[in-house]
């Protein structure tokens, strides 16, 4: 177990940065998941951290020491890749043991630590088989028992779960978090999933195009994004047009927007974004709760997904989207003239970004 | 009789063909190697007469191990060179790499009788000359390219995360390559050796000219006893040669699976 912390990290592909300038921290023992659009950088950076990718500038250390110049084999990590790359020439205990073997573990010893970890990720009596006579998910176990066996000082996963089914994901993530906790170790992670990140990670790191956007625990990141870009791409949000004012902020159509004062530290806001479910609805002419901001709008479609729903409103030029519990405004009827209304801590105020 | 039946009959008439003209010439080898007639009367009259006198035809024995021992050398080498260059290619972005790439490709192409030439009058300037050296030398030359291609065609299916796993899990490149790299490609090694054996055990243009009349290879020697006047031996000895080739074939073929994904 270590920590590990990227400094000044730069890849040029060409003239073309895939990492530009990153410098981040990953506590020991903490789940950091990394996330991005495809391209964003964030395979990049696992593969730096990892060593299969060399960086023409900045510092990879791993428990406090410098690993630029240490090959892959000797950094003493874990890694599952997002197909799994299991040896097809071995079985299940030998894919599990291959890091021990190579590390002179032989006999009893070596046995009693893959059915260790074996019956860790619950594959107890299966060590004995191919691993194209697994499924997906039990792949998904061998391939992680394979990466922690050795103990490594830190576990790089990229998108594991992207290849299995949303139930089995759902059920692997739990696992995983699960181990995670049990072996305690230092554990990264990439993903394009922002639910998979918001559920499995103590902090989460947002990249777009090389760079590092915004980092943090996930639920301040969700509630406090510090761009457009990590508003939009961390969960959906609203995003209103206005100018900044001295009461605040002041939308297009001159509705006036209470900010709270620590909300956009540093530049003046260049646009407010509100979250969908944050958005009441309210029928017009009902009372609207005191300092809530309101906007008459006309409603419109919806999309009923079971547990939830999304409705679209009409406001100026502009459709607003509201997240429902299911059957919570069935009433409300395409064509029917609204209000809607939110909290004013909800107002997320954002600098002007790319 | 419908049209997809019709279609299916000409199928079946085609395939009946093709195995005809290339098996049916075998068979009358064969039959005629077990003829006590010198001149192929028929009908058959069994005897082993002529495998009885290949015994003591030194001539024909001698060019035969000659063959077969090149063979295997000229296997042996040109299997571990090539398989040991795909791998090279695959993992090292060197300079001229394409340039000697596209270059594996040519000897494959120009006529042997072209590359025998070259060799001899290559071999006399360096003064190595004729004989059992030159003959290998020019063996493993034709048969390299073969197993480079055949073998990198394998590679190219192995996933680059099995080798990267390998490396994370404390792997070194020698333990990459035993344990990740070797067990990947080794229908295609099987393959490429098989190519390698039978440019050898095959060459006749190649070693026409560079073996001295001592290490005289099979398909030489029975060229020249055709000329001198054909023997039936030649029919016998060539019986014997397609039974052992056949079964390496065929029992390579089944352990490297070919046709069948693994």
């Amino acid at each position: 177990m270590a920590e590990v912390a990227v400094a000044g990290l730069t890849k040029l592909y060409g003239r073309v940065p895939a990492l530009d300038d990153v410098t981040l921290r990953f506590a020991d023992g903490s789940f950091f998941g990394l996330l991005g659009p495809s391209g964003s950088g964030k395979t990049t950076l696992l593969r730096a951290i990892a060593g299969f990718v060399f960086v023409d500038r900045g510092t990879v250390a791993i428990g406090g020491a410098p690993v630029e110049r240490v090959p892959v084999e000797r950094r003493e990590i874990g890694m599952v890749f997002q197909n799994y790359a299991l040896f097809p020439n071995m079985t299940v205990a030998d894919n599990v043991g291959f890091g021990l073997t190579v590390r002179g573990v032989r006999g009893a010893d070596l046995k009693r630590r893959v059915d260790e970890v074996l019956e860790l990720v619950q594959l107890t009596d299966l060590g004995g088989r191919r691993p194209q006579a697994l499924s997906g998910g039990q792949r998904q176990r061998v391939a992680l028992a394979r990466a922690i066996v050795t103990r490594p000082r830190v576990l790089l996963l990229d998108e594991p779960l992207s290849a299995l089914d949303k139930a089995l994901r759902l059920d692997m993530q739990i696992e995983l978090r699960r181990i995670q906790r049990e072996v305690g170790i230092t554990t990264i992670f990439v993903t394009h999933d922002q639910e998979e990140a918001l559920t499995l990670s103590d902090r989460i790191g947002i990249l777009r195009d090389g760079r590092l956007v915004q980092e943090g625990p996930p639920q301040q990141v969700y509630a406090r994004p510090a761009s457009r870009f990590a508003a939009t791409f961390l969960g959906d949000a609203n995003v209103f047009a206005g100018r900044p004012a001295a009461d605040g902020f002041r939308l297009t159509d001159g509705t006036a927007l209470p900010l709270a004062d620590d909300a956009c530290p540093g530049a003046p806001p260049a646009v407010v974004a509100v979250r969908p479910e944050e958005i009441r609805v309210v029928a017009s002419g009902a009372p609207v709760p005191d300092g809530w901001p309101a906007l008459p709008a006309v409603a419109g479609d919806r999309v009923f997904a079971g547990s939830v729903a999304t409705h679209f409103f009409r406001w100026q030029d502009q459709t607003v989207r509201v997240l429902s519990k299911g059957a919570e405004l069935a009433a409300v009827q395409p064509g029917d003239p609204v209000h809607l209304a939110w909290p004013p801590t909800a107002t997320m105020p954002l600098p002007a970004d790319g | 009789m419908g049209p997809a039946r019709l279609l299916n009959g000409v199928g079946r008439l085609y395939l009946g063909l093709v195995l005809f003209f290339l098996y049916a010439p075998i068979v009358v080898m064969a039959a005629m190697s077990v003829n006590r007639s010198p001149f192929y009367q028929l009908p058959i009259d069994f005897s082993t007469t002529w495998y009885e006198q290949l015994w003591s035809n030194d001539t024909l024995l001698d060019a035969a191990w000659n063959s077969v021992w090149i063979a295997c050398v000229t296997t042996a080498i040109a299997t571990t060179l090539g398989s040991l260059a795909a791998i090279a290619f695959r993992r090292y972005r060197f300079r001229g790499r394409t340039t000697l790439f596209v270059l594996l490709f040519p000897p494959i192409a120009i006529p042997w009788l072209i590359t025998g030439t070259a060799m001899l009058i290559f071999f006399f300037v360096l003064g190595i000359g004729r004989g059992a050296p030159a003959v290998l030398l020019g063996h493993v030359a034709l048969a390299l390219p073969y197993v480079i291609i055949v073998v990198m065609a394998r590679l190219q299916s192995l996933p680059p995360e099995l080798e990267e796993a390998a490396r994370s899990l404390g792997a070194g490149p020698w333990r990459v390559l035993r344990s990740v790299t070797l067990p990947w490609i080794a229908p295609g090694v099987i393959a490429g050796a098989l190519f390698a054996f039978a440019v050898s055990f095959d060459q006749f243009v190649v070693s026409y000219f560079l073996a001295e009349p001592g290490d005289s290879t099979l398909p030489v020697e029975i060229y020249s006893a055709i000329r001198k006047g054909f023997t039936p031996e030649i029919n016998a000895i060539s019986t014997i040669i397609i039974v052992i080739s056949m079964g390496v074939m065929l029992g390579a073929a089944r352990l490297a699976r070919f046709g069948g994904t693994r």
